[in-house]
Parts: C-alpha cells; structure tokens; sequence
C-alpha cells in the first residue's frame, strides 16, 4: 500500500485541513482510501483521491435500483411482477433472500427494498436477470455517469473470490491483501478493468442528481431516496452522526478488504451533503470496528464543516 | 604390541641404566619390564643393551634411536595434555530465550558443575536457537513450537504498570472505549521472543480479528526499553508471569492459550538429554504446569463461511 500523499480537493482554503485530518485518521486506522463530500445546495466540498476508479463492491446495488426504478417509471416494468428465486441456483450472501432455505417470491419492488435496505445478493441479481448487466451499464452511459461502470453481477464476486481461494476468507483476504501491494489482480472482481467501478467524484455525482431529481424520472429518483433511507447498516457513514434531527440514506459495500459507503446526509435544518467513501486495508480481519467508525468520524467531520 | 610402553620401557632402563629401578619407576615387575625390552628389541631387528657386562649399557643402536624414542613420547604427552584440557575446558552450549529467570539459569550452570557438565548459558532468539541446533553450534536448545503441541507451556499475559485484576484478558476488550472520552490506547509491545516468526504472525492476526488498530501492536527495539516504557505507564507488555515480577509488573493472562508460549527442548544430533537437565531449564524460562487460559476455537461464529466471501452489505 503505497504512503504517497493523497490528492486533496476543496472548495476553499479553511477546508483542506478537514480532508487533510479525515486522511491522517484513516492512515492511523490502517485504512487508505478515497473520499468526496459535497454540499447539494452550495456546491462546497472536500475530499481527496477523488477520480479513482475503485471496485464498488455492493455499491454497485445503488446504479442497479435506479435503472431498474428507472424502468418501472418509464412503464416498462411492472413493480409488481413476481419473481421466484430458488435456493438452489440463487446468489449467496449474509442476509435477505440469499441467505434464505427455502423458494421466495417476491415482487419487483419488493427485491429493490432488500437490495438496497439489506444488501441482499439474491434479490439483487435477479434484478440483474431482469434487466440485464448491459442495459444496466448503457443506461449508465445514456444520463452521462461516465466514472461508473457496471459489468457483472453480485454472485460474480464470490466466484472470483472462491475462484482463487477455495471457500478459504482468510486466504481470500490475505490475496486481496498482497495483489494490492503488488499491484496486480488474481481476484477479478477487484481489478478495476473487469469490476464494476466507481470513483468517489462520480458517486457523488449520481446521488446528487437523485436527490436533486436531475436523473431518469422523479418517481424513480424519489423511490431510490425512500429505499436508501430505510438501509439497516449503520456502523459506517452514519456511526457518528444519526440523531433524530440528521438522517443518513447510505448503501455500503463490503468485499474481503474493501469497506465503503456512499450515502446522502440530511439534517433537519435542511443541510444536504452527498458522501462517497471508499476505503481498503491490509488488515486480516473480516470486522474493523476501528475503521467502520474512521469512515463514520469522516462522515462527521464533513458533514459538520460543510453544512451552512 | 603396545610400541608406546615398550618405547617408555626402553627410555627408562637406558636413563636408569637398570632394570630394577627402571621397573620400580615404571611400576612394573622386572620380568615384564625384561620382555617389553626383547620384544622391542625384535621388533626393531637389534639389541638395544649389552647384558653381557655387569653394568647395563646401550648398544650404538641403543644410543642412535634414543632421542627419536623420547621424541615419540613427548608427543604422545602433549598428545595427552592437549586432549584432557580440551575436556576440561569444553562446556556444553545451551541456547535459551532471552528473558529468562537469571536465578533459575544459576541453578542449571550449578546443576552441571555438580556433574562434572560444563554448562554455558546462551541468550537468543528463536531464529538463532533453531539455526545452532541444526548447525550443531548449540548441544541443546529450547524451541519456540505452538503452545498446542508443546511439551511446556509458558503462559503469556500483559504486563502494566497500574495493578490488574487477575482475570484473564481478552484481545477485543483491549478496543478504545466508543462513545467514551478520548480514550488513549496504550500499544501492545512485544520483545523479540514474541515478535517473531510463527507465533508473532499469530498474535498479529489475533489482534487484527479482535479489532485492534493496525498500530496497537508494536516490536520493541530492546526488552529494556520495553519494560522502562511500561514501568512509565505508556505501554503495556506481552511477557510471561515471572518476567512481569522480576520488574515490579502487574499481570494478567491472555485468555487465547494458542497465543501463549510453547518450548520443546531439542538437542544437537542423537546427543540425549540429561534428566537433570529439562526440568531445571523448563522451571528457568517460566513454564507452568498446566496453561492458565483455554484454547478458543477459532471459527465458532461462522455460521456460513461461503457467505463471507460474497459481497455483503
């Protein structure tokens, strides 16, 4: 992992030394990583490392909802279409659908709630079914999201990772670890060039123009807000700063030595700020609590500095 | 033929000029001191003495190889000296951990002299312990092995400053305080008997899986500085239970006994081990009779280990 100084942005001067300390921090955490804040309203914002192309890990679930959203108000798709997901052949995972035993049914609405709420894989990727990885990425390409690109679906990930290590964590981890120290890829879906991917500039940018309905159509973009606010998660971008008068709407991401959140932050007074933090470690353990909070500390910080 | 005793008799009835005193100084009867002399005499193809005379003499032959036969027994001499000294002098290298219990490394060096072993004691790292075993350079050595396969166990805690309670301490309860006020979270150190190899890679990986921060764990550059740095209340040390009170430490056990110490003692070739010996070298770098924590078992949370490498949440 490369101690170069990172590429810092900010709006103004007084600025910098937030992004400058939030790095510093995650340094100290053994994280290193990308971050963007900014202002829906003013525009001002911070960050660093801001146009890297990085795995999106279950990121990725956020540009899915929008197309497929994107589509049930075009009319195209029925939200209430039923599908049936096997365990059998079905996506693995922790939670939702993946994780259940026996046949589900579920309505399309309804798999983009446990998308985007509980990150489940399963529900995800029959969405993907639905509409196709293609038409998900041209859809991208249509509305101008230029720095994400979506190639594969969610179980594609534990393939690559089982691909190399078996059904090992810890030599996944450790893999993902030691390709990233030198550079190369032996896990395919952490390669930027075969992953889907995102930089923090053009996470920031997609939810932005969602929450400022600039983006496919407003039905959609205000279903995307809805789901996004009832996510369960809250150990990263909203550890720090959930109070009855602030309201994060996040999706994290989580893949072997990957941890990220991108996520919208609201508090009462009105105070918007769109956050993309994308961070990787070398640390051989499957929870950082330490770094689930850094990014939280993060979410804080900017928050605080770039509210009016 | 013994040529060295036959050579010996030789030289003293020439020097003594008879074969009395010559077998008196030798103690040796006369009619054997008479037949080493004969045999000798065929042996080299001439007689060494005129017997004909009433005083003994030596022939020419007699006189030409004496200062040839002295020169072969000096020889043998020095041959002697240089060998028992060698003896003497030659101790019996026994590589340690380098923190050990000086009283009890006492206790192995008297042990050895009182059985005529010369033992000498030496400091050093697990790396360089295995090495002189292999390469023969230590007779015996204790090797650093995992705790669960180990013949002997030395529990290993944290040492601190401020006094503990006794109970076990477990790695995760080490986290900073959430919520708390800034909390100063004091480094773990660990001296060179810890911090390398298998058993270094281990604690790392124990600590990364109880969530401790990247920094927390730190090698110290010497155990001096270590102990200073814990005595000043600014670190906390991983060392045994006697190494903590010998420098005035609380202590208390890591609860994780797969992160305790593990020593078996190996020596150089098929050389077999005193039976004095293991004990009192055992006793010495602070092994107990039995672990004070129990083995964890590594993956009781996992509830679907193919779940964990898919993406998630």
């Amino acid at each position: 992992m490369s101690s170069r100084r990172p590429a810092f942005v900010a709006s103004t001067a007084d600025l910098l030394p937030v992004a400058e300390s939030i790095a510093e921090h995650w340094r100290e955490v053994g994280a290193t990583g990308h971050l963007l804040a900014r202002n829906l309203d003013t525009g001002e914002h911070l960050g660093f490392d801001v146009d890297t192309p990085v795995p999106l890990a279950s990121v990725a679930k956020v540009p899915l909802a929008l197309v497929v959203l994107d589509g049930i108000a075009e009319g195209d798709l029925d939200p209430a279409l039923a599908i049936t997901i096997d365990p059998a052949t079905k996506s693995l995972g922790p939670s939702g659908v993946a994780a259940f035993r026996y046949p589900a049914t579920l309505a399309v609405g309804d798999l983009l709630h446990l998308t985007l709420t509980v990150s489940d894989n399963a529900s995800a990727d029959a969405l993907f079914d639905l509409v196709g990885v293609e038409h998900v990425d041209r859809r991208l390409r249509d509305w101008g999201c230029t720095g994400i690109r979506i190639r594969h679906r969610m179980h594609r990930m534990y393939e690559c990772a089982a691909g190399v290590a078996g059904d090992d964590f810890g030599l996944a981890l450790e893999l993902a670890i030691r390709d990233d120290a030198a550079g190369q890829h032996s896990i395919e879906t952490l390669d930027p060039a075969h992953a889907n991917v995102g930089s923090a500039t053009a996470l920031v940018e997609l939810l932005q123009r969602c929450w400022l309905d600039e983006v496919s159509r407003p039905d959609a973009t205000a279903e995307l807000r809805r789901l996004m606010a009832l996510q369960v998660f809250n150990q990263r971008l909203s550890s720090d700063l959930r109070a009855d008068t602030v309201r994060v709407s996040g999706k994290t991401g989580t893949f072997l030595h990957l941890r990220h959140e991108i996520g919208v932050v609201t508090a009462e007074s009105g105070d918007r700020v769109a956050i993309a933090a994308l961070t990787r470690s070398a640390r051989r353990a499957s929870i950082a609590h330490d770094i689930d909070l850094a990014i939280g500390a993060a979410a804080r910080s900017a928050f605080e500095a770039l509210r009016s | 033929m013994d040529l060295l005793a036959h050579l010996e008799a030789y030289v003293a009835v020439t020097e003594e000029r008879s074969f009395s005193r010559a077998a008196d100084l030798l103690y040796v009867a006369q009619p054997v001191l008479s037949r080493r002399i004969k045999t000798l005499e065929q042996h080299l193809g001439g007689e060494l003495f005129d017997r004909s005379r009433r005083q003994i003499t030596s022939t020419d032959l007699g006189i030409q190889l004496l200062p040839h036969a002295k020169d072969v027994l000096s020889r043998v001499e020095h041959l002697r000296q240089v060998a028992s000294a060698a003896l003497a002098s030659a101790s019996q290298p026994v590589g340690v951990p380098p923190d050990c219990d000086p009283a009890g490394l006492a206790r192995v060096i008297r042990a050895g002299a009182g059985r005529g072993v010369t033992i000498s004691v030496r400091e050093l790292s697990a790396e360089e312990r295995a090495d002189g075993i292999a390469a023969g350079s230590l007779a015996f050595a204790l090797l650093r092995v995992p705790p669960e396969s180990a013949s002997h166990r030395v529990p290993l805690g944290l040492a601190t400053a401020a006094p503990t309670s006794r109970r076990a301490v477990h790695l995760e309860s080490l986290r900073p305080r959430r919520g708390a006020v800034a909390e100063q979270a004091p480094p773990i150190l660990l001296t060179a008997e810890d911090g390398l190899g298998f058993a270094a890679e281990r604690f790392d990986k124990a600590a990364a899986r109880a969530g401790l921060a990247e920094g927390r764990v730190r090698r110290a550059a010497s155990t001096a500085t270590a102990v200073a740095e814990t005595l000043a209340g600014h670190a906390m040390l991983l060392c045994a239970e006697p190494f903590a009170r010998r420098h005035g430490l609380a202590w208390s056990p890591l609860a994780d006994a797969t992160l305790h110490r593990g020593y078996e003692l190996a020596s150089t070739g098929n050389r077999d081990v005193p039976a004095w010996l293991e004990p009192l070298l055992v006793a010495a770098v602070g092994a107990g009779a039995e672990p004070a924590g129990k083995a964890v078992d590594r993956d009781v949370e996992i509830p679907d280990a193919r779940a964990r490498l898919a993406a998630r949440g």
